[in-house]
């Protein structure tokens, strides 16, 4: 059964700027992983490659360059949206961790154990996507500094650049697997969405799922609605 | 077992005694005496030697000195050997002293000893001597080695197979036009063909960097040859990003003898030294130039090209944490300290891509299962 159907009534999840920065963020990170790992790759795989491994080996380095300055701009351009556009401040405040992300995290560990009766209520960003959205700035920082740095790799002591290299590898395979593990399993194979939560295509959640997954900002967004019935429209943004 | 002989694409040798073949090669130049009376061994010329060698079974099993069966192959193919870079000589100018049947009064051949041949830039005798003296005083050379035990160093015959010319595709396509150029005044063909294959092959990459890697993994990535030379195996090169595009395919890319012996900056692969040689290109001093000639980091800083190994071996990495106190040798401690944080480095990872993975994931199989167990209790 579909959980979001056309004929229920929807709320606003990722803004267009926001849809536009994921699917840049997406495609580029796939294509860095992807070549990126090339580099760790057996010699019994590459040698299935044949003649076309060298202009692969070339493309592999041009590849993984164009799709790092994409996506570091995207996460420049980040940093500009949540400092300076409105719906980005919105965006920051609802996701800085508070104390309640403590006691909503146990408390949800104690439901999903059967040791408590009700989920706790969560809000606008759970627990699990705040860490994950900070996971990126840390893995970013990261990522982007050390690559930089192999990138200029003729200015750099060689030990620095060994440094940069087992940095690199290693939150490149963090961030891969976290992905796989946490995000992909969160957005695709996660009971209430599955097959996959459209929200990174049409921006929008649908009430079931605020319900389910979001109660204390869909009560929020409800109670703000009553307040204000002139703005009470379908697809109302939370507190945008 | 299967045996690759040249010329052949493949021969079954059953897998016996040694003497057996000891024995057919006998009754080979037993049949050849009893056919050719002495005096036309007597001769030279390649022909003679041939009515024997051109025989593809020819050949024996025999023990090293270090009591391990060695398969000797006699067998010259002579398409192949004409082919060959030394296509143009004679059996004798090289094998000397093989008058007497069965040849027990050989000699080994000697690469330094001077040619039957004119070289044309001098009109002297040519010779492999130069070089072979320049070996000598090399790291691989008698005298240039600090090995106690000379007797596993390289001789030119580990390195350098009597191959025939492979020209590339690209390559032989040339030689056909260009060569009749050639033609025009050098009459003799098969003198112009030989004189323009050897130029395009001198002039050509000659050995692909896998080629070059593999050469030299023969003696430096063998754990006993290596401890014996007291030198660490250089199974490190492996991680390198030099390596990887190698195997990728790239045959540009620096290989071994790139930075270990450049000849665009005046050195080669026979005078190779150590790193504690002043003039060594991979000495500390020397190696921003090595790192950055023609075609590589041209950009390369002096903080690039020094301060740490280019292809520290694992094995050398681990023994060097297990080293607690610290010594008077401040290289030393530096590679010490080096490694240490390197493997602080991957460590940190490996906890931390545990703890993480392992607390997502298990976080979801919970989520997985209270979710299952709520829809069975007719929840959502």
């Amino acid at each position: 059964m579909s959980r979001h159907g056309k004929s229920e009534k929807a709320f606003v999840r990722l803004t267009k700027s926001e849809r536009v920065q994921h699917v840049i963020m997406f495609v580029s990170t796939t294509l860095l992983i992807i070549t990126g790992f090339m580099l760790m790759g057996e010699k019994s795989a590459i040698d299935l490659l044949g003649a076309a491994g060298k202009s692969i080996f070339y493309w592999r380095g041009i590849v993984h360059r164009i799709a790092a300055a994409a996506v570091t701009a995207v996460c420049f351009y980040h940093l500009y949206y949540v400092m300076f556009k409105a719906d980005g401040k919105s965006w920051l405040r609802d996701m800085l961790p508070k104390p309640k992300d403590l006691v909503d995290a146990y408390q949800n560990v104690m439901y999903m154990l059967g040791l408590r009766k009700i989920r706790p209520k969560l809000d606008r960003f759970t627990y699990l996507e705040k860490l994950e959205y900070f996971s990126v700035y840390f893995g970013m920082f990261i990522v982007i500094s050390t690559g930089a740095m192999m990138w200029t790799q003729s200015y750099w002591p060689k030990f620095y650049l060994d440094v940069a290299d087992a940095l690199h590898l290693g939150e490149a395979t963090l961030a891969a697997l976290a992905i796989i593990v946490g995000h992909v399993f969160a957005v695709h194979y996660n009971p209430h969405v599955y097959p996959m939560n459209r929200a990174f295509i049409d921006g929008k959640i649908s009430e079931t799922l605020m319900k389910e997954e979001h109660s204390l900002w869909y009560e929020r967004i409800i109670a703000e609605e009553r307040s204000k019935p002139a703005n009470g429209a379908e697809g109302g943004r939370g507190n945008a | 077992m299967r045996l690759q002989l040249p010329g052949r694409k493949s021969a079954t040798i059953p897998r016996m005694h040694g003497n057996f073949w000891s024995c057919l090669s006998g009754v080979a130049v037993a049949a050849a005496i009893a056919l050719f009376p002495s005096p036309v061994f007597a001769s030279e010329g390649q022909d003679t030697c041939l009515m024997c060698h051109k025989y593809p079974g020819l050949g024996r099993y025999e023990v090293d000195a270090n009591k391990r069966v060695v398969k000797r192959v006699f067998y010259v193919n002579e398409d192949l050997h004409k082919a060959s870079y030394h296509g143009k000589l004679n059996c004798s100018d090289c094998h000397e002293g093989v008058d007497k049947i069965p040849h027990t009064d050989a000699k080994k051949v000697d690469c330094g000893k001077s040619c039957h041949v004119i070289e044309p830039s001098t009109g002297k005798v040519f010779s492999h001597k130069a070089i072979v003296e320049d070996l000598k005083k090399s790291t691989h050379g008698v005298e240039g080695s600090r090995a106690k035990n000379k007797d596993d160093l390289p001789a030119c015959r580990d390195c350098h197979a009597n191959k025939p010319y492979q020209l590339g595709f690209q390559g032989q396509t040339k030689s056909m036009a260009f060569l009749q150029v050639c033609h025009q005044c050098h009459e003799e063909q098969a003198w112009a063909e030989r004189f323009f294959r050897h130029v395009n092959y001198r002039a050509s990459i000659r050995r692909p960097s896998a080629e070059v890697v593999k050469l030299c993994s023969k003696c430096h990535a063998n754990p006993g040859v290596m401890a014996r030379h007291k030198l660490d195996v250089i199974a490190g090169f492996q991680d390198t990003y030099h390596a990887k595009a190698i195997q990728y395919g790239d045959v540009e890319v620096a290989n071994c003898l790139n930075c270990h012996a450049p000849y665009a900056l005046g050195f080669s692969p026979h005078r190779i030294t150590s790193k504690r040689n002043k003039n060594s290109p991979t000495n500390a001093d020397n190696k921003r130039a090595t790192c950055s000639q023609s075609g590589c980091h041209i950009e390369a800083t002096k903080a690039f090209a020094t301060g740490s190994k280019v292809h520290i071996s694992p094995v050398k990495a681990a023994s060097l944490m297990e080293e607690a106190e610290e010594s008077a040798d401040v290289a030393r401690n530096r590679e010490v300290f080096q490694a240490r944080i390197l493997h602080w480095i991957k460590l940190f990872y490996q906890i931390l891509i545990a703890a993480v993975i392992g607390g997502l994931g298990g976080h979801r199989l919970l989520d997985l299962y209270a979710t299952h167990r709520d829809s069975k209790k007719g929840g959502h």
